[in-house]
């Protein structure tokens, strides 16, 4: 029988979907402050961009190419290259979200079992996958296309098509999705339990994205440091833009449609993409479904280890530790938004450091090495720390099963704790001895940046931890993993850039007022009292917190799933 | 009586006025149940779906609070000194909740660890449950490749390897295969016999009537009655326990 699509059942699973959605929201399930926090993020990257892009515009827009400026051509470029990043960001997205919704959920296991066609399911998934995008891709399109228009007056045409590109690039990147989800799905199959080769396939991703961000900050440095901008852009840098942007096929023809490029043609092909890209996930769909219908019956694959004895005994701290270990490297999301993060660290705060730096001796010709450091430590130790926002959340239901055991709360909690002070430390090693190898800084100031580091790490792990434990929000998935970052990410995340702000900010002002008045030798001390004791402060309040009433509210945990 | 090796003096068990209820509106999920398991005793816990069986058994496990009423397990109250009264227990629960991204070895190591089992004695016990549990070659594999039946008995083996006094199961027998659930079974009047109390909730009559000495029945979060089921077919050589539970049911 020929699998049709019910619209009357996709409705009806739809709705389904919007009650769990509705439900998300409802006491019990909702923490309000993490979802303050996470559009207050939201709004704050948002309008950070909106500032910086907007002083780039108005240095790029006047560019001449031919002796003459071509504004509506710069705008051409500068949207192909952003909707080309926003295309890519959203395929991601859509992709990790397709095989979420395919391969990971319950709900698919559930459902395939009930007499609803495969390709209904499909749809109504993907309809609600749209939703999201749709989100998403308004908050960017709208941020980059009035920006621009705020910096080059545009007709009627161009709103309308802004309007029409929030609807239809959501619309593209699915179709795309659909087609790269089924390979994407068969590679991480392959990476699943192979945990080394998994390892060592998210280093060598980071690495290229490293080479990237390299790339990136290199640029900006020779942007920053150039005679001027307008040089910057010279014929030669031009004509490598255009032939770059000629080749970012569909994202220039999208931009083509805003600026008057041959609308109708841009129209046309677009139109024929989107075409083909339907007709592809159609394909697709099929293979898709039948792997995600077989892997709902079959399980995971058999991975045999080696054949050993049973090892001597460790403290149930050390056991504790060790399971956490083994949850976090065996699992391929958790690695990578864990371990390769906080390797990453390290090489970041370097690049950062190499232009701020720079920065700072070429405008106000003040060395603050030792205040950027800071600052520099802080800001990319609380994003590595972010992770540690689902210590309880990881457990699932086994959080339960540890509280039957006869170990201390304290243990319990610290054993988490502890596993990410460690990947801390090493992470803060790693940053303070390239900055001292490098020689930005000096071994003595490097084992201080050490000092402060760890300390701001070990407020944000306990503060982290402690958010979580009072909000655990457990995965229903079998393996209990948690596929979505929840809001104590976004509070953890606000809280960890407001404090690197303040009291990197705070370091770095006063060492440029006390050199400009010529006091910068006299007052060397104050960046470390005050980095020193906030740090302290910091630690001590982030354990304060974690302990307070923790073993009491342990014991009385009825949270998550159970 | 099948388990008479001790003498059924010492309570294993201890459960006086438990009363738990979910949340404040909310009735009570658990009202006044009492109830011992002695050494050497079988204990069965029994009721309709929903009735209060696998709250009782998580209040008794530590997992969740409880408003009212106490509970010790070797004499040891498990609010005022949780930690010594959970070391007398082992527990298994009816989600076959264990960590699978771990081995089978790795997690009886991890369990060995927890309760503090030695070395010597952590090898011996793993050898004596494989010989009941049969995993084989399985136990160095991923948890997560497990099938539902093996993750219930790698539950089963992490629960024993440190030898508790008292074994507290949920549906223990769901998953299983016949020759495992004969394997449990017999391993579960040995292991009583041994002096030890097993605590366990079913819906199978056939394995209560044969397995337990005493029979605590719950309905609607209220106790019912707690029989002593050995005694009873002892005297009368016709009793249906079967019969007498699906009687019970409708009347009520």
């Amino acid at each position: 029988m020929k699998d049709r699509i019910d619209f009357g059942m996709v409705g009806a699973l739809l709705r389904k979907q919007r009650q769990e959605w509705v439900a998300s929201f409802k006491k019990g399930n909702f923490n309000a402050v993490g979802f303050v926090f996470r559009v207050v993020l939201i709004v704050a990257l948002v309008a950070v961009f909106v500032v910086f892009f907007g002083n780039f515009l108005d240095i790029y827009l006047d560019v001449m190419t031919g002796g003459a400026p071509h504004p509506q051509e710069r705008l051409y470029e500068v949207l192909s290259i952003a909707y080309t990043l926003i295309l890519i960001a959203l395929i991601i997205s859509a992709v990790a979200q397709i095989n979420r919704a395919l391969f990971s959920s319950d709900d698919m296991r559930i459902m395939s079992a009930l007499p609803v066609g495969a390709n209904t399911l499909y749809i109504s998934k993907l309809i609600t996958i749209y939703f999201g995008q749709f989100a998403v891709t308004a908050v960017c399109v709208l941020a980059v296309n009035l920006t621009a228009a705020a910096h080059l007056a545009q007709g009627a045409w161009y709103y309308a098509a802004t309007a029409l590109a929030c609807i239809l690039m959501p619309l593209l990147t699915l179709g795309i999705a659909s087609v790269i989800a089924l390979p994407v799905h068969a590679v991480k199959l392959f990476l699943k339990e192979r945990f080394v080769l998994s390892f060592i396939f998210i280093v060598v991703v980071m690495a290229a994205l490293l080479l990237a961000y390299a790339w990136v900050l290199q640029g900006v440095k020779e942007l920053l440091f150039g005679d001027d901008l307008r040089y910057f852009f010279n014929e030669r840098i031009m004509n490598g833009i255009a032939r770059a942007v000629g080749a970012l096929y569909p994202a220039n023809l999208m931009a083509g449609l805003f600026v008057s490029r041959g609308r109708l043609r841009c129209a046309l092909i677009l139109l024929a993409v989107l075409a083909v890209c339907v007709a592809l996930s159609a394909v697709f769909i099929r293979l898709i479904l039948t792997r995600a219908l077989r892997a709902g019956n079959s399980g995971s694959t058999s991975v045999h280890m080696r054949k050993r004895k049973l090892k001597g005994s460790r403290s149930p701290m050390a056991a504790l530790i060790k399971k956490e270990f083994l949850t976090i490297f065996r699992t391929t999301d958790y690695a990578f938004s864990y371990f390769a993060v906080a390797l990453v660290v390290p090489l970041m705060v370097f690049f950062c450091m190499s232009i701020g730096s720079s920065l700072a001796e070429r405008l106000v010709a003040v060395d603050c090495n030792l205040e950027l450091a800071i600052f520099l430590t802080l800001l990319f130790g609380s994003l590595s720390n972010v992770f540690c926002t689902t210590n309880i959340s990881r457990d699932g239901k086994m959080f339960y099963s540890v509280k039957a055991m006869p170990v201390s709360p304290y243990t319990v909690i610290f054993s988490k704790v502890i596993l990410c002070l460690i990947v801390t430390v090493l992470s803060q090693l790693l940053s303070a001895a390239v900055l001292a190898a490098t020689g930005y800084v000096s071994v003595p100031v490097a084992l201080f940046l050490l000092l402060v580091g760890v300390l701001f790490g070990f407020a944000q792990i306990c503060i982290a931890t402690r958010i979580d434990f009072d909000h655990a929000k457990f995965s229903s998935e079998p393996d209990g993993e948690i596929k979505e970052s929840g809001n104590t990410v976004s509070i953890i995340m606000v809280a960890g850039l407001a404090a690197s702000l303040l009291v990197g900010g705070a370091v770095v002002l006063a060492r440029m007022m006390f050199a400009l008045r010529g006091l910068a030798e006299a007052y060397a001390w104050v960046t470390f009292a005050v980095a020193g004791v906030i740090a302290i402060i910091a630690a001590a309040a982030g354990l304060a917190l974690l302990m307070y009433r923790l073993k009491s509210r342990y014991y009385r945990f009825s949270g998550g799933l159970l | 009586m099948a388990h008479n090796v001790a003498p059924f003096a010492e309570y294993i068990l201890r459960v006086d006025g438990l009363y738990k209820k979910y949340s404040k509106k909310a009735d009570w999920a658990v009202e006044n149940v009492s109830f011992t398991v002695k050494s050497g005793e079988i204990v069965g816990l029994l009721g309709h779906n929903g009735a209060g069986k696998s709250t009782t058994l998580r209040c008794l496990e530590g997992m969740l609070p409880f408003e009212k009423g106490s509970i010790s397990i070797c004499g040891k109250d498990v609010v005022k000194d949780p930690v010594s009264a959970k070391l007398n227990m082992g527990f298994v629960t009816d989600d076959h909740a264990v960590f699978v991204k771990m081995t089978g070895i790795q997690y009886l190591e991890f369990m060995a660890d927890v309760y503090g089992v030695s070395k010597p004695d952590r090898e011996r016990r793993y050898q004596e449950l494989e010989r009941v549990f049969c995993l084989g070659d399985s136990v160095y594999n991923l948890i997560a490749s497990y099938s539902h039946g093996m993750r219930q008995k790698i539950c089963m083996m992490g629960s024993l390897i440190h030898k508790p006094r008292l074994w507290i199961l949920d549906e223990p027998m769901t998953g299983l295969d016949p020759r495992t659930m004969r394997a449990v079974q017999d391993y579960m009047d040995e292991y009583a016999a041994q002096g030890n109390g097993i605590l366990f909730s079913s819906h199978a009559l056939d394995t209560v009537a044969k397995l337990c000495d005493r029979v605590v029945l719950i309905r609607k979060g209220k106790q019912v009655s707690d029989l002593n089921v050995k005694e009873i077919a002892a005297r009368d050589p016709d009793f249906d326990f079967e019969e007498y539970f699906l009687q019970n049911e409708r009347q009520n």
